[in-house]
């Protein structure tokens, strides 16, 4: 068992024992080979459900929201920005957590890995030190975890959590991105006809099951605007227009929000990137407002602010 | 029984031949992952696909599907009547399916051919569809068809099961609809039946060893309902749940569907789209009040209505067929075969 | 929205009070203009199956 598991554990055990918290929500052992589950624990000896491994994807912040009590939360950078953001927001108080933070080195592509193997893998171990060992029924596939990180993690700029009341781990060293937005660039050099088919190609097996949604801590509308009926605004069949709409629509709600945490990519059955719907918004909430989502818990979000030097020479 | 060689040469140009008067469906490889698509002109379905995203329960009732149209262009003769919307139920042919995804459609067609009532879409595609399935050599560890009713040689429902023999394949032709597709493909070598018997019993004891999960079902008929209604469990088996529709849509017994009205113009259809349980909205009334308000209760309700009441009330087994597609795709790996096992463990404590 | 795939000549911004009335004629002239010189967008438009 790694040494952040451990801790983890430990730091868990006592919150429950001193009564600190009633509940520790973390990621708990999954049954199928790459898998963790968000899990909650209410006693002390619950906490041997809690683990830490590269695949802890989801985004844990997403089960906070209007939740009453006293709450500890396990939480990895992009997390703990987001419950910045839910504290911003009025979804949570801060007074009601307890943040175990957790230093992440960054989550694996379990798609990509997955297809390394000709095979179905069978089990997945990794040593702490950065190396994973596949397991299928012929033989066994090692893999160096840098070289498979999902993209989010690639690119992540703040591994650390940016609000904790204790720590799992040391602090890792925040790294050096060459090129943050790569990805966005690429599609800003299509001509409009190029990027309007690339987006067709992304979402044309997206089947509406809404996972990249409830699994994003950033949609908390009481009705999404795809549920709502009086009038409606968006179809619920799978017209390209309908498809594309939500998704578009979704990603303009996050703007200025999204910490790209890539729960979205995580929970989707059809392995579509849907972070390609966010990451324009997030370089311009950088390029433009000189923002980040969730870092500082005094600052409201742009989109919620009005400051007479904001960037307005896109209007005549 | 009538059983076929089939050298895997002579698959291509069968296919195509086939392709001449049926519509054909077959798992074909995505991204990294396998859908069930109609085949193009010369494609050929994917046999070595492990297993598909999403059943090919879309081929008799696709996620989107329009069921009535009208026109209000009063220079149309049909104006202002509201009338089936025309669809192609040519002859089609589903390839590659699954033994345990074509006992799903058996158990579909409980919901959708009944003697109170047909749906009139389902059953005219079901007659228009021939199932050649694929029997599963190796199975996925996802697999847990032997305990839930199916398994990787079943029968059920297939009209021709093909048996993957390496340079061939043995076709155990089922049905009349077999023997009309293995003549339209222009599959012909008959194979001696006791030796292909044979053939096929071994391969069926191999696959069912090589099956590494099971669920636990045998006490689920006695079970109390409102037992298990009432049990404990549910609220931490439900925890994780982020109540999206991804294990009602790939599921092969899922059949819930809502109907919506789509206008433009004089133009008005009426379509009927996948449902999910999971979703608040599933049982939100006109009136604003909402029995299954809370993730636990639909959580709950999706469980109990796979394990518990379609036993109780069908009496074939349960709606699971085992095809751990829910396992393997469940964002938050709320696990089935754990939720079946604890129901079926479960007693409640004296007073 | 450009980033979408629709073209940057299809959505202006203006801040026009009504007591502009000429810069309103000439900036909708303008929009008219520009939408014009492409070729019509029905891609978003949806279409009943």
């Amino acid at each position: 068992m790694n040494k952040r598991t451990e801790r983890i554990r430990e730091l868990a055990s006592n919150l429950l024992k001193e009564g600190t918290v009633e509940m520790v929500i973390g990621f708990g052992r999954g049954t199928t080979p790459m898998a963790t589950r968000p899990d909650i624990a209410r006693t002390p000896e619950d906490v041997e459900k809690l683990v830490w491994n590269s695949n802890c994807s989801l985004n844990l912040a997403n089960y906070l929201t209007d939740r009453k009590g006293q709450i500890g939360i396990i939480a990895k950078g992009c997390d703990s920005r987001n419950i910045v953001n839910h504290i911003v927001e009025n979804k949570i108080l801060r007074e009601q957590l307890y943040i175990i933070g957790v230093p992440c080195t960054g989550m694996v592509d379990k798609v990509r890995l997955a297809a390394l193997c000709d095979e179905e893998i069978l089990e997945y171990t990794e040593d702490g030190e950065g190396s994973i060992t596949l397991k299928t029924a012929s033989g066994k596939k090692e893999a160096a975890k840098e070289d498979y990180l999902k993209p989010n993690c690639a690119t992540c700029m703040h591994r650390n959590p940016v609000i904790y009341d204790d720590l799992a781990a040391d602090l890792v060293d925040e790294p050096e991105i060459e090129d943050q937005f790569a990805d966005v660039k690429a599609i800003e050099a299509m001509a409009p006809k190029e990027k309007w088919d690339y987006f067709d190609d992304l979402v044309n097996e997206c089947i509406r099951c809404y996972a990249c949604r409830n699994a994003c801590p950033l949609c908390f509308c009481p009705t999404c605007f795809v549920d709502e009926s009086g009038p409606q605004w968006v179809g619920k069949g799978q017209s390209e227009t309908d498809v594309k709409t939500f998704h578009f629509l979704r990603a303009y709600h996050c703007a200025g929000r999204c910490t790209d945490c890539g729960a979205c990519v995580e929970a989707c059955p059809m392995d579509i990137n849907v972070r390609a719907f966010t990451r324009k918004l997030v370089k311009d909430s950088l390029e433009i407002y000189d923002w980040e989502a969730g870092l500082d818990m005094e600052k409201r979000p742009p989109l919620d602010t009005f400051n007479p030097n904001d960037p307005d020479d896109f209007i005549k | 029984m009538k059983y076929i060689r089939i050298d895997k040469q002579a698959w291509d140009s069968g296919m195509d031949r086939a392709g001449k008067s049926y519509q054909l469906f077959g798992p074909v490889k995505s991204r990294e992952h396998h859908v069930f698509q109609r085949l193009e002109d010369g494609q050929l379905p994917d046999m070595g696909a492990i297993n598909t995203v999403l059943s090919p329960k879309s081929v008799l009732f696709p996620q989107t599907e329009k069921i009535l149209e009208t026109t209000l262009d009063e220079s149309q003769p049909d104006h202002h009547i509201m009338k089936r919307a025309g669809a192609d139920y040519s002859p089609r042919a589903v390839i590659g399916i699954a033994p345990c995804d074509a006992r799903a459609v058996e158990l579909l067609n409980l919901n959708f051919d009944t003697d109170e009532y047909k749906d009139p879409y389902w059953c005219d595609a079901y007659a228009a569809t021939t199932f050649v399935g694929l029997a599963v050599t190796v199975p996925s560890i996802y697999d847990f068809t032997v305990s839930a009713g199916s398994g990787p040689f079943a029968e059920e429902g297939l009209d021709i099961l093909l048996a993957d023999c390496k340079d061939s394949y043995l076709a155990k032709v089922l049905t009349d609809k077999g023997r009309a597709f293995a003549d339209a493909a222009g599959f012909e070598n008959e194979e001696d039946s006791k030796k292909a018997e044979d053939i096929f019993k071994t391969m069926k004891e191999e696959a069912e060893a090589g099956i590494t999960s099971a669920i636990e079902t045998d006490q689920l008929r006695e079970k109390n309902l409102l037992d298990l209604h009432q049990a404990p469990f549910w609220e931490d088996i439900a925890f994780s749940c982020i109540n999206c529709g991804t294990c009602t849509f790939v599921c092969p017994t899922c059949w819930c569907f809502d109907i919506q009205d789509e206008t433009k113009g004089t133009n008005s259809i009426r379509i009927r789209n996948w449902d999910t349980c999971m979703s608040p909205l599933f049982t939100l009334h006109g009136s604003g009040h909402n029995p299954r308000s809370e993730s636990t209760q639909r959580v709950r309700q999706r469980f109990m209505h796979k394990l518990k009441y379609f036993v109780d009330k069908y009496d074939q087994g349960t709606m699971c067929v085992g095809c751990g597609r829910c396992v393997e795709h469940c964002p938050v790996n709320i696990d089935i075969r754990r939720v079946c096992n604890t129901m079926n463990a479960y007693e409640p404590e004296k007073p | 929205m450009e980033h979408m795939g629709i073209e940057k000549e299809r959505l202006h911004f203006s801040w026009i009070s009504s007591a502009e009335a000429t810069k309103f004629a000439h900036v909708a002239k303008e929009v008219t203009d520009s939408v014009r010189s492409i070729e019509p967008n029905e891609k978003l438009v949806k279409q009943l199956d």
